[in-house]
């Protein structure tokens, strides 16, 4: 999924998809309790089909990280699970009202925004951790215009993002296959200067890169003698070591917080 | 941590950033501003196109912007780069090859309304979302910096329009008021997006001007769906205001209906106006005040003065002091005009009959389109003339006996748009006469403004979706290009390693058009992928 969010960035033409768009106001979203009764109904009519935590079996999609283009809302889900999806095996259900938003409730915890469901840690530890050196996430991203330049902003993160692919983007980020839009780049000129930093994008014929003090050139490919690019991410892929289990609960509970539509207070959060 | 981040701070300081002198001083190489200039000009001192090469202008890029259907962005341009608009979003593309750099959407905003471009100040672009966010982003990453609500659109009150920023202040406004709302104009901190001043387009109960109203005075609506401009030595906002709600139904709102269908002064500093001048009393064809104050200083009746130019959806063009809102002159705009006779010494309209809505409708010039509307306008120092897009079309209007109820999208009536015909106008600013004017074929249906440049030439859009260049002296056309689909957004010239471009939203691309040079073959760079 998050490959594909990047890779949207360099082919905006696909970038309309709303992949986790959260349009109910049905109380059950985001209650514990009703997600805590999905579940139990999940686990004894769907995941046999879409595994336990919905990440995908023999017989049914990830509901996740998703592959389908179709944008997925609440309301969209409530639809699937009272009538299927004709001409597949996704059979229709014959529950009540309130059990069925209790199901939306529960893949909405999946895969809704993170702010728009209950996630355990605590906070305001976790903004330490963040703005720490021993993580050094600010080194390279930025929440409402303090760190770095050299990757996504995360101002709205919680607000567009599940939990779980936040957590995978922290723990496994060499999973994708394409940076495009997130490459790191070193540029050597034709007149002797080196630039290094995040190519935006790029062409056969020009260069859009912004370096590390968040300055943003345009080249012509002209200029360029020679251009290297990493394969792999610039993100560290040693998190899940790096930091506790504490620390990485909290840094999810402030990275899910982080929803520019919640946001009334300027600045710090 | 802290160390680092106060380099990065050092470093965006010592990097070139957007002042309002730089805005003052108008275009060049750079656009940073809807109108180009914060008087409305949308005139370009760039002269590598000219009125004898125009017939060379090949199309540079296209960029396509995603899901776009009917954009009315005009963009804006600094060092490099274009900063485009469209519903909830934001494009920043390199001005030289069409290429994107960022994007910011927010797809949780509620409505989804048209919007008309960005803003630039110091190193941050603004836009606002059409559910009354202002939205600051970083202009090379579009990283957000400040995302706040400064209206509800509970209350009626959308946005559409593009800021304006001067010393500091980020101007926006409400649109809505078809469906009842009360209008606004407002300051905001561009720093952090904090209400600096709010002042209402329609006076509350009991306060002066409220006894040109009745009982539907809370919802009277004077949308501000456009950006103004501005005087920096007077230090004053020239902001026009919309109709009166129920649009068609006056019955109900007997009196002036004051502050709609006007142009306001206001006070950068307070908000505080300075003077108003109505030009529609009590409004019942949605001939709101739309369209472009342009400030100009020009002689006129033998004296020279501060004038605002203003050519009205009511079919007259006006001339009013500036300083003193005192008002000039009128002329006619348009040759269809059915409902006045005039425009008296103090600036009123003299009525004609019959023109009113009524239950089984009444035939009036011009149509609810309006004689003019809201795409630019552009004034040129050389020619020294005024060049605005106009509608030679009528139509009947009705009224609805209906008890108006607001946010029900009710306006108390309709109206029908038949033929008609668009017609660019060269208007002398001196006289208020007509000096020439360029017909077009179409249906009466695209809005496209227009720019011209010191090479005089004119950039506009044909009603049939060709994009034209003509000559800016007598209006000759000297080269056109079909976009394929509708144009109804305003053009923008710039340069970049010192070539002129101009570029235009159609409907759902930006086109960038400059002079034909031959490609340059060169020797591809290595590259080197690197685990
Ligand atoms: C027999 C296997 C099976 C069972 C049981 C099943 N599903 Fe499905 N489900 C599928 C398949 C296959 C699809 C994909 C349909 C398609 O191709 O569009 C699907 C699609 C969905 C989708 C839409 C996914 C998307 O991305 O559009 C949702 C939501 C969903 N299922 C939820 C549930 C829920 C909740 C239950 C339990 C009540 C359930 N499913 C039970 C097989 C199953
Ligand atoms: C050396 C720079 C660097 C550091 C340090 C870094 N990241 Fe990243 N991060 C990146 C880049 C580059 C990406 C873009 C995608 C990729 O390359 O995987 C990214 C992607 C992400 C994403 C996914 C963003 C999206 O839009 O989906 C999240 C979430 C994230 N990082 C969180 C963190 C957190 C939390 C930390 C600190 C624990 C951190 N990062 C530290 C460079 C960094």
């Amino acid at each position: 999924m998050r490959a594909l969010a990047l890779a949207l960035l360099a082919f905006p033409l696909l970038a309309q998809h709303g992949r986790y768009l959260s349009d109910s106001n049905n109380p059950a979203i985001g209650d514990p309790k009703a997600i805590a009764a999905g579940t139990k109904l999940f686990m004894g009519s769907c995941a046999g089909c879409h595994g336990p935590d919905g990440g995908g079996g023999a017989r049914g999609p990830n509901l996740v990280r998703r592959s389908l283009w179709h944008p997925l809302s609440d309301d969209a889900i409530f639809q699937v699970i009272r009538k299927g999806v004709p001409g597949t095996d996704m059979p229709p259900t014959k529950l009540e009202d309130d059990q069925t938003w209790n199901l939306v409730a529960f893949i909405h915890s999946l895969t809704g925004p993170a702010s728009t469901n209950p996630v355990p840690g605590n906070a305001a530890a976790g903004k330490e951790v963040f703005w720490g050196a021993k993580a050094g996430c600010a080194n390279c991203h930025s929440i409402l215009g303090k760190g770095g330049s050299l990757a996504p902003d995360l101002s709205n993160v919680g607000g567009s993002r599940p939990l779980a692919v936040i957590r995978e983007s922290i723990l496994e980020p060499a999973k994708d296959l394409s940076y495009l839009g997130n490459e790191a780049a070193v540029v050597e000129l034709k007149n002797g200067k080196t630039i290094t930093g995040v190519a935006k994008n790029r062409s056969n014929y020009s260069l859009q890169i912004v370096d590390a003090k968040g300055r943003l050139h345009l080249l012509q490919m002209a200029e360029v003698k020679k251009l290297t690019i990493s394969e792999t991410t610039s993100m560290p892929t040693d998190f899940a070591k790096r930091l506790t289990r504490d620390e990485l609960r909290d840094l999810l509970a402030y990275l899910a917080a982080q929803d520019i539509r919640l946001e009334t207070a300027k600045g710090s959060k | 941590m802290k160390r680092a981040l106060l380099s990065l701070l050092l470093a965006a300081t010592a990097f070139a950033q957007v002042r309002n002198e730089d805005i003052v001083k108008g275009p060049g190489a750079d656009w940073l501003t809807y109108a180009g200039t914060y008087s409305g000009w949308r005139y370009s001192p760039l002269n590598q196109i000219t009125a004898a090469n125009a017939k060379n202008v090949v199309p540079k890029w296209v960029y396509h912007v995603p899901g776009a259907r009917g954009l009315r962005s005009s963009p804006i341009v600094y060092q490099g780069v274009l900063y485009i608009t469209n519903t909830n979003s934001v494009y920043a593309i390199d001005a030289r090859s069409g290429r994107m750099v960022w994007q910011y959407a927010d797809p949780r905003a509620k409505e989804g309304g048209v919007n008309r471009g960005a803003a630039i100040w110091a190193d941050k672009i603004y836009f606002t979302t059409s559910d009354n966010y202002l939205v600051a982003l970083d202009r090379f990453t579009g990283s957000l910096i400040f995302n706040r609500k400064f209206a509800d659109v509970e209350k009626g009150t959308t946005s559409t329009s593009a800021p304006v920023i001067a010393k500091g202040k980020v101007i926006v406004g409400s649109a809505g008021g078809d469906g009842g709302m009360r209008g606004f104009i407002m300051a905001l901190s561009a720093d952090n997006g904090d209400e600096l001043w709010k002042t209402y387009t329609v006076p509350a109960k009991g306060e002066k001007g409220s006894e040109t109203w009745g009982d539907l005075i809370e919802w009277g609506g004077g949308a501000a769906w456009l950006s103004g401009t501005y005087d920096a030595e007077l230090n004053t906002l020239y902001w026009t205001t919309g109709n009166p709600w129920p649009d068609y139904n006056g019955s109900v709102r007997q009196g002036d209906n004051l502050y709609t269908c006007a142009l306001l002064a206001l006070d950068l500093d307070t908000g505080k106006m300075k003077w108003h001048f109505q030009f529609t009393p009590h409004d019942t064809h949605d001939w709101d005040a739309q369209s472009w104050p342009v400030l100009i200083d020009t002689q006129i009746m033998g004296k020279p003065r501060k004038v605002v130019l203003h050519a009205n959806r009511n079919g007259f063009f006006y001339a009013l002091d500036r300083v003193t809102g005192e008002f000039l002159r009128a002329t006619q705009l348009i040759d269809k005009l059915t409902w006045a006779k005039g425009i008296d010494d103090k600036g009123r309209p003299i009525m004609l009959p019959n023109s009113e809505p009524t239950p089984t409708g009444n035939w009036v010039c011009p149509s609810v389109k309006g004689a003019t509307n809201w795409m630019g306008q552009s004034y040129n120092p050389g020619t020294g003339l005024l060049y605005v897009l106009t509608l030679e079309q009528c139509g009947m209007y009705f009224r609805s006996s209906q008890n108006p109820e607001p946010m029900k999208h009710f306006s108390g009536g309709g109206a029908t748009e038949e033929g008609g015909q668009v017609v660019l106008r060269a208007l002398d600013p001196k006289t208020g006469k007509r000096v020439w004017e360029y017909p077009m074929t179409g249906a009466g249906r695209m809005w496209t403004g227009t720019v011209s440049t010191a090479g005089g030439v004119i950039f506009s859009g044909d009603d049939d979706g060709h994009f034209v260049a003509l000559d800016a002296k007598n209006g000759k056309n000297l080269w056109h290009f079909n976009v394929g689909e509708g144009l109804t957004a305003s053009p923008v010239v710039y340069s970049v390693d010192g070539k002129q471009y101009v570029a235009i939203a159609s409907a759902s691309a930006v086109f960038s058009f400059g002079l034909f040079e031959p490609a340059v073959p060169f020797e591809p760079p290595v590259i080197q992928m690197k685990k």
